[in-house]
């Protein structure tokens, strides 16, 4: 297993290795580079080759390339004119505030759909199921704004009973100390994800269900739980497990109509807004992030898979 | 000077577009809170979209210059010398300026500038040493000043002294027109304490030697002091990518709560979260009785409406996908939007001309683009197409201005002449297609023109037009806002009915502003014919409105390549002898070395309780003047 681990993380070295070099020989395509981007409309050619010159931009391209390696192996991303500020210091703040509204949104989604759609696949083609199907389905063709807004409109403006925004001074720890402020934003987020979560478990519990182990505990003389929980719950968890490794870049990389609707900096809008303002060291920050989010969030779905089902074994164990 | 545009075009994204729009059409009867402040001690201004304040130092380069970094946070608490717009005027504001009206004498190369009796919140005077400090910057890191603009400022001056505490004599090197002088050289100065004459935190007021010291002899010492003010700021001149992340010290940091403005900071973040306080020492007409000023970031328009409709800011915007009922006029709003029943729907015009430019070096369009758009009567047919009045009144619902020229005709001002006002090309597709015709073209309506009779005598295409050109042109222009997609589809259609074929591409406005430079006609990569990054150019800090930045030859902003030897003869005048605006704007407005375009107006909403609040056409704050 550690083998595994190891090689899967030199792999991962140079799959990063790859994207920053993919996405830095990209942003150097675009029109007027980082000068104009950052010096906007009025920039004299005197103004532009003076910024570039004093930010080594004027340099070969591989001389910049290497400087910005040589940077990330001290943490330091770059910094980003449009913000003023770091780029790895602009991901601290972002980041766990993205993490912290995404990761609760999917154990919300988890805490409910886990049990749904075992309810749903012990109970097939009941009047329970086929509500909570259609429910789901209504759910899942919703657009997050729409939802963001009517949840704004109704619990906001109409009832009061929470903000329509949390507040923009809150660091990730408010959700534990003004965990009203997210009430929205979180259910917004969890509504959509439900439905997905909940679909994939029922199908899977109903596959498990059909096994011949199951017949085996039933004609055994085990009771309906202890068959479900027992013996059906763990082997139908795993194409769940496998969905919440990839959602590990969700989380990292931000639930942009959401963050929009409810006024939430975090990874998505950054993201975003880096790619719309030409912020070429934001762009690549966010891109590393979001790659490292990835291959982490498959090593992890890797990892789970082989820890609910002892006869998965990773390579060279 | 750049004033950021983006502020006003780019506007957020579609969702938050699409999510307004539906959220509006689902509920009609949610309406804001109360009117009545809650605290009355305290007003919260929106920030625009995704754009909050990020550099303190005044003395700043190009890529920190915009509006919420300079005249919604900057100008608080840090006077410039000369205050210019008063509402909807921008003319000089002696009132709220620290000096009273420059003099000028010795045929207009000797300009005598008197300060008044204002403080700082330490309690020292602001001095002519003040004023010197900041020219002595400006000579030490002229480069670094993002209004530099080789032979003005400093380069015009042979001196600048300081006789006594409260005079300073700028020495010219040839006469200047006191208007651009004043408008658009007296105006980048800012004074700056004393206390910020230092290299080292903690050092001694004037420790930095810069000064005190006589204009342009302490260059070494200027510098040193620049760069540590400039650190103090977030950025290091010497080595840019290292950032230092000061952002959350500005309000902390002793340096900056020198003040001469009416608010100081007490708090910022990186998030754009600032809070100002009333400056007891404040010294100018109008002090503060709204005491505390919050400035609110969003990250989105959808976010503020939002805000606005919970009654969260006091002072925001209106998107502009959510005004429900068109203009009464350009200076009346129509009906507000029925959500923001607490807030006045406000008006105001932005200084500023807006157009896009053509390329008159382009190799475009097999060779022909450049050698056409040099065509004085084909500018003449394609501005005569151009239905600014009723894109105004159906993109802009009426919240808009047309621009005839190179001077802003609105707000009304005294630079503007009356033939640019009455608007020298009409809307007319009888007379675009005459022009052309006029002129050797074979003209098919929603078809492709074809030039029939090359040649330059007075009925030919023109000069560089072969026999069979067409008129095929390609016009990039700025993604991210309907309003400009909607101008752009419209101007085509209008553009087709003389047969001009405009093949209309979308681009994020970095990218349109990167395409759209200067470039000659005999280099392979000059293809791009026609470029609208979706605004033209704001007057501001360059308060006076002529266009040696614009449309001189060589400017560094005349991204077409415009030529024309009258024109940088008018514009010299302009400069240099004490001559109005009339001949250089008629000239211009006559020979369309752009395409001149609606300029949207902005659309404010102002809690009804507040009381002083009038727009500001130079987009400045002055809460000092409000009250509940």
């Amino acid at each position: 297993m550690i083998g595994y681990i190891i090689r899967r993380l030199i792999q991962a070295f140079f799959v990063i290795l790859g994207v920053t070099l993919v996405v830095f020989i990209l942003s150097q395509l675009i029109p007027g580079g980082e000068a104009r981007a950052a010096l906007g409309p009025k920039a004299t050619q005197l103004q532009i080759d003076h910024f570039n010159h004093l930010n080594g931009f004027d340099q070969p391209l591989w001389v910049q390339y290497w400087h910005y390696l040589l940077g990330l192996f001290k943490g330091n991303l770059g910094y980003s004119y449009r913000n003023n500020q770091g780029v790895t210091s602009l991901i601290a703040q972002r980041l766990p505030k993205t993490m912290v509204l995404v990761g609760a949104s999917t154990l919300l989604s988890l805490i409910i759909a886990i049990p749904v759609g075992m309810r749903q696949a012990v109970r097939r083609n009941s009047l329970f199921d086929y509500t909570v199907t259609g429910v789901g389905f209504f759910l899942y063709a919703m657009p997050a704004f729409l939802v963001g807004e009517l949840l704004i409109l109704y619990f906001s403006f109409d009832l009061g009973w929470f903000p329509s925004q949390p507040p923009s001074t809150a660091s990730a720890w408010a959700v534990f100390t003004q965990p009203q402020d997210f009430v929205l934003p979180v259910i917004t987020l969890a509504a959509l994800t439900i439905a997905g979560f909940s679909r994939y478990m029922r199908s899977s519990v109903l596959d498990t269900l059909a096994e011949d182990y199951i017949r085996t505990a039933k004609a055994k003389g085990a009771g309906p739980r202890r068959v479900l929980y027992g013996h059906a719950l763990r082997n139908a968890l795993l194409p769940l497990l496998t969905l919440i490794g990839l959602t590990l870049p969700a989380i990292v990389g931000g639930a942009l109509i959401t963050e929009d609707v409810f006024n939430y900096p975090g990874m998505g809008l950054l993201t975003v807004q880096a790619a719309q303002n030409d912020d070429i060291p934001l762009v690549l920050g966010t891109t590393l992030v979001a790659t490292v989010a990835t291959v982490l969030g498959s090593l992890l779905a890797d990892l789970l898979y082989a820890a609910a089902d002892p006869r998965i074994r990773l390579g060279g164990d | 000077m750049k004033i950021n545009l983006r502020n006003r075009l780019v506007k957020g994204i579609g969702v938050g577009v699409a999510a307004v729009a539906v959220a509006a059409t689902l509920s009609a009867c949610g309406s804001s809170s109360s009117s009545a402040p809650s605290n009355t001690n305290l007003v919260r201004i929106a920030e625009a979209p995704a754009t909050p304040p990020n550099y303190i130092f005044p003395f700043m380069g190009l890529q920190f210059f915009s509006v919420s970094n300079i005249n919604q946070f900057q100008f608080l608490m840090y006077r410039p010398l000369y205050w210019f717009g008063d509402g909807q005027s921008p003319n000089v504001n002696y009132g709220l300026s620290l000096a009273s009206a420059p003099v000028y004498s010795n045929g207009d190369k000797t300009v005598t500038v008197n300060l008044k009796n204002y403080k700082w919140s330490n309690g020292e005077a602001v001095t002519s040493e003040n004023v010197l400090f900041w020219m002595n910057m400006m000579h030490a890191e002229k480069t670094n000043w993002a209004d530099y603009t080789p032979g003005a400022l400093p380069d015009d001056l042979t001196s600048v002294t300081a006789p006594n505490s409260s005079t300073v004599v700028f020495n010219l090197k040839a006469s200047v027109n006191p208007y651009w002088f004043t408008y658009n050289e007296l105006a980048q100065i800012t004074p700056m304490p004393n206390a910020w004459d230092i290299t080292a935190t903690g050092g001694a007021s004037n420790s930095g030697g810069c000064a005190a010291a006589p204009y342009g002899t302490a260059d070494a010492k200027c510098s040193a002091v620049y760069t540590f003010l400039s650190k103090q700021s977030g950025y290091d001149p010497a080595n840019p990518q290292a950032a230092n992340n000061a952002l959350p010290t500005y309000a902390t940091n002793k340096i900056w709560q020198v003040v001469d403005g009416p608010y100081h900071l007490t708090h910022f973040d990186a998030s754009g979260n600032v809070s100002f306080a009333a400056n007891s020492m404040y010294s100018g007409p109008v002090k503060a009785t709204i005491k505390n000023v919050n400035l609110v970031p969003f990250t989105t328009d959808t976010a503020e409406f939002n805000a606005l409709v919970g009654g969260k800011v006091d002072v925001g915007y209106l998107p502009s996908q959510d005004i429900t009922g068109n203009a009464v006029n350009s200076s009346t709003p129509g009906p507000n939007n029925s959500r923001l029943g607490n807030y006045n729907l406000v008006t105001g015009y932005s200084w500023s001309i807006n157009y896009f430019p053509f390329n008159f070096n382009s190799t475009g369009d097999g060779g022909n683009a450049g050698p056409i758009f040099k065509q004085l009567y084909f500018r003449q047919a394609f501005q005569t197409l151009v239905d600014q009045a009723l894109y105004i009144n159906k993109i802009d619902k009426g919240y808009g201005v047309p621009t005839y020229g190179p001077v802003p005709v609105y707000p009304k001002n005294q630079f503007a002449s009356s033939y640019e006002e009455n608007n020298p090309y009409p809307y007319s597709v009888t007379k675009a297609v005459n022009l052309l015709k006029d002129h050797g073209w074979k003209v098919v309506p929603n078809g492709t023109s074809t030039c029939v009779s090359p040649g330059t005598g007075a009925t030919n295409c023109g000069a560089g037009i072969a026999k069979g050109a067409q008129m095929n042109f390609n016009l990039q222009y700025s993604s991210g806002s309907t309003a400009l997609t909607q101008l752009m589809n419209d101007e085509k259609s209008s553009w087709a009915q003389a047969g001009i074929n405009v093949t209309l591409g979308q681009a994020s406005f970095n990218t349109v502003l990167g395409n759209a430079v200067p470039c000659a006609s005999t280099s392979a990569s000059c293809t791009w014919e026609m470029a609208n990054w979706g605004a033209g150019w704001i007057f501001a800090p360059d308060y006076y409105p002529s266009g040696e930045a614009i449309f001189a030859t060589g400017a560094g902003s005349n991204s077409g390549s415009y030529s024309d030897a009258t024109n940088d003869a008018n514009i010299n005048a302009t400069t240099s002898k004490n001559v109005s605006l009339t001949t250089y704007e008629n000239y211009l407005a006559q020979q369309l070395p752009v395409v001149f375009q609606p300029n949207p107006t902005a659309t404010g909403e102002v809690n009804k309780s507040l009381k002083g609040f009038t727009p500001s056409t130079l987009q400045q704050l002055n809460p000092e003047q409000w009250s509940w």
